[in-house]
């Protein structure tokens, strides 16, 4: 406020320099001046710039979106000696008045005067020229319809400048900034759904706008992003270092080397046997104290793998031992030797078999990279968390949850797939060969024939049973959670 | 001998050293020439040897003291009951277990107490077709009977292929070249693992009571499979079977085991006919 009265009083005083020549008088009235405008900021000397307003886009919701049509509202007053004869508003660079129309609004007092004009874009401006000098005292409204503020968003000042009848060019004041959304796609999605009277009905709702609301999921989404693309590069990378120690451990703990196999035990058994919240404790604050700093990230991916590691090695181990005797014999009738019995022979039937477990171990680590959020590592938890701070709303935990199922429902539907076509070619189902509907049959007898063949699936997934349990208790411990122990299917020693 | 420096826990038995090979032969030949109707002739080596062999799972005694000679081309049906160490027997000749004591030699090579390469390289001479197929279903019928081919005889994939397709075809599942083992019927799996074993052309082909896990209307294509193998091929095969009227049939001699002795052995006419043996005579009589 003190800041607008001095700004006023000082051209005020060279105003009144150049019309009155005592110097006294001059002094005076300056100080009456002081006086009144201290009592009534409104009347000024000069032109002032009372408001500048941006009407929100059609559709846009409350706010202003960049490089889209909207309304710009200002509204200045002629200082009291003057005469306006035009005024020019400028934006910044980006924004436009190319398509713009201007309507001009006098008020004198609660009097509309009608004065006309004619307004003259050139970019970034919009320059009126009034038919007549807007007489002192005045209120100008100037509404710019199909302008548009820059594309980029941010904080936006009308300013300008304005020639009285006398022809002198005089500055006009910055308005207050006026807020413009950033103009991408999801802003224009957010402002849609702002302006939506469903989505108002739907937050009014305590329970769906604290936890559902529309706008801040959209908004979440965007943001989650880069952490959910954390959360995946972490797992993906860690995946096939553990996968490949797994195996290695799996191999050890079936050594025939006591040493080996103690050794495997400890670090399977270590893993195992503590919490992987922890694992990431001692790592990530452990390293540092003895100067070893590492990535983030990267430190990240070596914990995963490491703890993944020792329950593939498990399930790699289990699945080994699951495969029958006979096959070793078998191979070995035919000369092979250990190492051509293992990998031609012994792991492609383990990998057919663990890749449900694994796939669900997979599951696992993907979801356990949220515990990484507790140092630091900018993965979904931590997102969301922050979000969730500074929003106050947990929407964006949902929408957390959201990316970890979008990953984690069509793997655990693939476990699925895979087990049951792993029982159906362990029952001897296998690919039926394709029966053709006989030539001139009836559309009503292969369909027939596909019933049959259906109700022949369903009773041959009965007697499948037997197959699928032992997968079933060979993945449950997995499923259900990563720490609890594989139970007696895959520790039986 | 080797045998007896390995095995120094428990009561293992003392045997003789193996004999010499000139000896060796000029014995079988001397004694099995009323045992076959197998055609040898004097200063042939019997290609199979089993000497003094004696097997024991821990404290149980499955083998003892077996003794027997197997010509080329011979071949040779084991009968016996359940338990009575045949089996055991047939595994120890590929050393999928290890005797105990005693001595087993093909084409004159001792076999016990070898490492671990000459083990691979002997069981390539030595196929075997198991009672449970144990053929390989992650692999379809032709790539079962193409991968030992590859892996150990390291025949290219066109000949392995070749091969495999010719087995089959032999076999009569030249149209399941390309099912997997799952697919086919317990009959089909049992030829297919009879075509992996030939493919390998092995001097001496094990069978493991071959049918015993076959339903009953699919015991004879298998049957017939090894019956066409023992007229034709000229392979040395030593089978150990329950199928009476096929043991009879393709048998050059019988050996009828008891215990883990064999306890009689012979011509089948002989055997079956007029066994020597009461318990020879009395398990043929319950069986027939
Ligand atoms: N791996 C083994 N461990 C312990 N005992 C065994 C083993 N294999 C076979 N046996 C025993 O050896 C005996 C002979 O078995 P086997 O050679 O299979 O007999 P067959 O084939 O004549 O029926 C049986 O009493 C059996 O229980
Ligand atoms: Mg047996």
């Amino acid at each position: 406020m003190s800041h607008m009265h001095e700004n006023a009083m000082t051209r005020g005083e060279s105003h009144h320099t150049r019309c009155v020549p005592a110097l006294a008088l001059a002094l005076s009235v300056a100080l009456v001046l002081v006086a009144t405008l201290a009592l009534l900021p409104v009347s000024a000397l000069a032109m002032t710039t009372n408001k500048a307003t941006a009407r929100p886009n059609e559709d846009g919701g409350s706010g202003v979106i960049g490089a889209m049509d909207t309304r710009l509202t200002w509204e200045g007053t002629v200082g009291d000696d003057e005469e306006v004869s035009s005024i020019t508003l400028s934006l910044p660079e980006g924004a436009t008045f190319d398509h713009a129309s201007t309507r001009i609004t006098v008020l004198d007092g609660l009097n509309r005067t009608s004065i006309d004009g004619t307004a003259t874009s050139s970019g970034n401006s919009v320059d009126v020229q009034f038919s007549e000098g807007i007489p002192a005292g005045s209120l100008v409204r100037l509404e710019i319809t199909n302008m548009q503020f820059p594309a980029d968003g941010g904080d936006y000042v009308v300013s300008g400048g304005y020639t009285t009848a006398d022809g002198q060019s005089h500055v006009l004041d910055d308005s207050a900034a006026i807020t413009v959304i950033a103009n991408t796609p999801l802003q224009a999605a957010v402002s849609w759904l702002d302006a939506q009277p469903w989505v108002a009905a739907w937050n009014s709702n305590p329970f769906l706008g604290m936890f559902f609301k529309p706008q801040l999921l959209l908004t979440s989404f965007a943001s989650l992003f880069p952490g959910w693309l954390v959360c995946l590069g972490i797992v993906l990378a860690c995946y096939p270092f553990a996968i490949v120690l797994g195996l290695a451990f799996a191999m050890l703990k079936t050594s025939r080397h006591k040493v080996l196999r103690a050794i495997a035990i400890c670090y399977i058994n270590l893993l195992r046997g503590t919490p992987l919240f922890l694992q990431i404790y001692i790592m990530f604050f452990g390293l540092p104290m003895v100067g070893i700093n590492i990535d983030n990230n990267v430190l990240g991916v070596i914990v995963m793998a490491v703890n993944s590691s020792a329950y593939l090695a498990e399930i790699f181990r289990a699945g080994i031992q699951s495969i029958p005797q006979g096959q070793y014999e078998a191979a070995a009738s035919l000369g092979m030797n250990g190492f051509q019995t293992m990998t031609s022979i012994i792991l492609p039937q383990t990998v057919r078999r663990v890749i449900p477990t694994v796939t669900s171990d997979f599951i696992t680590s993907y979801k356990d990279t949220s515990l990484l959020s507790s140092v630091g590592v900018m993965e979904l938890m931590m997102f969301s968390k922050n979000l969730t701070t500074t929003t106050g709303n947990i929407t964006p935990y949902m929408a957390a949850a959201i990316y970890y199922l979008i990953v984690t429902l069509p793997l655990i539907k693939v476990v699925g797939i895979i087990e049951n076509n792993i029982a159906r070619s362990e029952r001897g189902g296998g690919p039926r060969p394709k029966r053709r509907a006989v030539a001139g049959a009836s559309q009503q007898a292969s369909k027939a024939e596909e019933e049959l063949t259906a109700s022949a699936e369903v009773s041959h997934v009965e007697a499948a049973k037997p197959a699928a349990d032992v997968f079933a208790a060979l993945s449950a411990p997995f499923v259900s959670h990563p720490t609890v122990d594989l139970g007696g299917v895959a520790d039986g020693e | 001998m080797a045998s007896k420096h390995r095995h120094s826990h428990g009561d293992v038995p003392v045997v003789p050293d193996a004999l010499s090979a000139e000896e060796a032969a000029n014995l079988a030949f001397a004694s099995d020439q009323t045992l076959t109707k197998h055609h040898f002739t004097e200063g042939e080596h019997p290609i199979v040897r089993i000497e003094h062999l004696n097997k024991s799972f821990d404290e149980t005694k499955v083998l003892r003291d077996v003794n027997l000679d197997v010509w080329p081309g011979e071949v040779v049906v084991v009968l016996g009951p359940s338990g009575s160490g045949k089996s055991t027997m047939l595994r120890c000749i590929n050393l999928l277990e290890t005797p105990t004591a005693g001595h087993i030699l093909i084409e004159d090579q001792e076999i016990t107490g070898q490492s671990k390469t000459d083990v691979n390289k002997l069981r390539r001479e030595v196929g075997m077709v198991f009672q449970s197929f144990n053929l390989f279903p992650h692999l379809t019928a032709k790539q079962n009977v193409m991968i030992g081919q590859t892996k150990v005889l390291k025949r290219s994939k066109e000949d392995a292929e070749a091969e495999a397709m010719k087995q089959l075809t032999a076999v009569g599942l030249a149209d399941r070249a390309d099912f997997k083992p799952p697919q086919l019927s317990g009959g089909q799996q049992q030829r297919v693992a009879i075509a992996r074993a030939v493919a390998m052309h092995p001097n001496v082909l094990l069978f493991d009571e071959p049918t015993s896990a076959l339903d009953p209307e699919l015991v004879r294509g298998v049957l017939d499979v090894i019956r066409d193998l023992a007229e034709n091929s000229g392979m040395t095969m030593i089978v150990v079977t329950h199928e009476m009227d096929f043991a009879r049939e393709v048998a050059d001699r019988v050996v009828f085991m008891e215990d883990g002795v064999v306890v009689e052995q012979g011509v089948p006419e002989k055997v079956f006919d007029h066994p020597e043996n009461a318990r020879t005579a009395e398990f043929l009589g319950s069986i027939g």
